[in-house]
């Protein structure tokens, strides 16, 4: 194939993977309640539209790695970490993104889902 | 046989000096899985000056040796996952390419290697939400697999093809 | 040379054409990709059948939940037992009446589950339920020399219902307003299918229908409210089911001398249910029949109703006894979450 094909082929796939990006970046999030997933597995869930005094906890992993992580109200984020890159700390609050926070060392991931209350209530 | 191995070793041991040299660069972006693969360079090249089985145990060592200098069995998992689906990509191109095109295998090879990365990421989080990342390291993929694969044709272009070519 | 240069340019022009036309498809891939995660939340929340409803679906049809609430309408005007112009209203004064398909299908649905239940549930019980002043809000005890006559024309069995023509002896009365919530339900919920909607939750005044999960995959939580206070019972996860609930504590008033009387009716004795129970909730596929059984099953008490889900088993149930104690059959056990506030034991029934 022809150099020129293929730079339409990588500049189609920049483009489309660029429009998808933004679209993760400026797309929000339905949701308001944060889960706290560690391998998988769900530790807790908070409702970040009710918090009120701000908060950190510590997430240890099997490993032993260190998660700090800090709830204000509406927002919430790694604060810090025993990883090596810090990438988790680098990524800063989470509000209203669609994109969660991962840190990748410690299998530690902070989602934000649609509230977890009640979608409707019999009696 | 040799003179195989003691280049495969020298090229293994530049792989792995730019890696540590690499990791000493703090995050660009904060996204998990970009950073720029400098030592995809070395694959690269080998890729195309040496051979593929060389590439193949190049490859294989640097992400094993390398991990084991990290420490992080996680980023193993992922880095193997990504390795091997970056392989099998090159070694596709490398029969449709010319030599004056290996930036090009570079570009897609990156993109493969982050592909297969997530891939691998999805059973270990046992969560799908990871793949939200896929478009930005599409991306980030692209960029520094162009970046890299600039430097290995630069390399190939300017070192002489007889000091470098298996007799 | 130049030859050479025009085929090559052309060849280039070819495959840049041939490009751009992929690029065009991936990208409105891409678009209808996008399209479809962006279906719209609508809601429509209204007042019918002397409750709050509320219709929450994922469509893009902006007319639809205006017409499901129309149908609801529709047929409350037909069943309704206060309205003059209705068909269950002449049924009951002049003992004939003609019925549409869906008023039918809710009357044959009833009728069912009353000789299902032994009469445990009885539509026909109405006149005894105007007497205790439950339809009109005028509540009074009415004595027992009162009662034991108005329990005299109290039968299911004596509902005739030929092609669209429903009969009844003079003095009886029908009032589906113990199934009706459940079976305005399930036809919104039909429509809603048939729409093509994948996720829904259908709230008529607490008989809930559940279609597809929430919007993020998860299945849609139905809170039980606790027979006392504001707290919860708990959570129950659910995906395309109905979940009801019935309780005295729902609509009841005091005497004079502090009794307490609700509006569940036994219909055996024309006095309000006291059979140790206090909240009952049916979960299960039909909404209608969730509504007849959770009143039927409070009506029994805990023995029976645990008999008859035994002999059943084509629902799961919550019961909270007098005594305190939260009952959960062990279908039900593993997406119930109990509520921190909630203090009862929880206990399963096992089949």
């Amino acid at each position: 194939m022809k150099t020129r094909t293929w730079i339409l082929i990588l500049a189609a796939a920049a483009l489309i993977s660029g429009a998808a990006c933004l679209f993760l970046l400026f797309g929000k999030s339905s949701g308001q309640t944060a889960q706290v997933i560690r391998d998988g597995e769900i530790l807790c869930e908070i409702d970040l539209s009710a918090v009120g005094e701000p908060y950190t906890f510590t997430v240890t992993g099997k490993d032993g790695g260190v998660n700090v992580i800090e709830v204000e109200p509406g927002r919430i984020r790694v604060s810090d970490a025993d990883c090596p890159d810090r990438i988790c700390v680098h990524q800063g609050w989470l509000s209203t993104q669609s994109v969660p926070v991962v840190c990748v060392p410690h299998r530690l991931m902070i989602r934000l889902v649609s509230g977890t209350g009640p979608d409707a209530y019999t009696g | 046989m040799t003179k195989r191995l003691t280049k495969d070793a020298l090229l293994l041991a530049v792989a792995l000096i730019l890696y540590a040299v690499e990791a000493q660069i703090p995050p660009l972006v904060p996204v998990p899985g970009v950073k720029l693969g400098l030592a995809n360079i070395v694959t690269v090249w080998a890729m195309f000056r040496v051979g593929a089985k060389d590439t193949l145990a190049i490859l294989a060592l640097r992400v094993i040796l390398g991990s084991i200098w990290a420490g992080q069995i996680i980023s193993f998992t992922l880095s193997l996952a990504g390795a091997l689906v970056c392989y099998l990509v090159m070694l596709l191109l490398k029969r449709i390419l010319t030599m004056k095109q290996i930036w090009i295998c570079s570009a897609v090879a990156a993109v493969a290697h982050n592909i297969g990365q997530t891939a691998a990421a999805i059973p270990l989080f046992r969560t799908a939400s990871v793949a939200v990342y896929l478009p930005f390291l599409v991306l980030s993929g692209l960029l520094t697999g162009l970046f890299t694969g600039l430097c290995a044709q630069l390399l190939i272009r300017y070192l002489p093809q007889g000091k470098t070519e298996r007799e | 040379m130049t030859k050479r240069e025009t085929q090559r340019d052309r060849r280039s022009r070819a495959a840049v054409r041939n490009l751009i036309c992929a690029v065009m498809l991936l990208l409105s891939f891409c678009c209808s990709f996008c399209g479809c995660t962006a279906k719209k939340e609508q809601e429509e929340t209204f007042f019918a059948m002397d409750t709050y409803m509320s219709l929450r679906a994922q469509t893009d049809d902006g007319e639809l939940l205006g017409q499901i609430r129309d149908g609801i309408v529709q047929l409350e005007h037909e069943i309704s037992v206060t309205e003059k112009t209705s068909a269950v209203w002449k049924l009951n004064h002049e003992g004939e009446a003609q019925m549409s398909p869906a008023a039918l299908e809710l009357l044959e649905t009833a009728l069912e589950t009353c000789g299902d239940t032994d009469g445990a549930l009885d539509i026909t019980v109405y006149p005894v339920l105007r007497a205790w002043g439950f339809t009109t809000d005028t509540y009074r005890v009415p004595d027992a020399e009162e009662i034991g006559a108005l329990l005299g024309s109290v039968g299911w069995n004596v509902v005739r219902i030929e092609g669209d023509k429903v009969t009844v002896p003079e003095g009886t009365m029908i009032d589906l307003g113990s199934v009706a919530k459940g079976y305005a339900a399930d036809l919104a919920a039909e429509r809603l299918k048939q729409a093509g909607v994948e996720n829904a939750i259908l709230d008529l005044g607490g008989s809930i229908v559940t279609l597809g999960s929430r919007p993020d995959g998860n299945p849609w939580r139905v809170a039980v409210r606790a027979p006392e206070g504001d707290g919860l019972l708990g959570v129950l996860s659910s995906r395309d089911e109905a979940v009801v609930t019935s309780g005295g504590y729902e609509r009841y008033f005091e005497d004079d001398e502090g009794n307490i009387w609700w509006h569940i009716l036994d219909p055996g004795t024309g006095y309000p249910a006291h059979s140790g129970l206090v909240s009952v909730t049916v979960v299960g596929p039909q909404g209608v029949r969730c509504d007849a059984l959770s009143t039927a099953l409070f009506v029994m008490g805990e023995e029976k109703a645990c008999a008859y889900w035994r002999a059943e088993r084509d629902f799961g149930m919550i019961l909270v006894t007098e005594d305190g104690r939260l009952l959960v059959t062990q279908d039900l056990e593993g997406r119930f979450e109990k509520d921190p506030s909630c203090a009862f034991e929880l206990e399963v029934i096992a089949p």
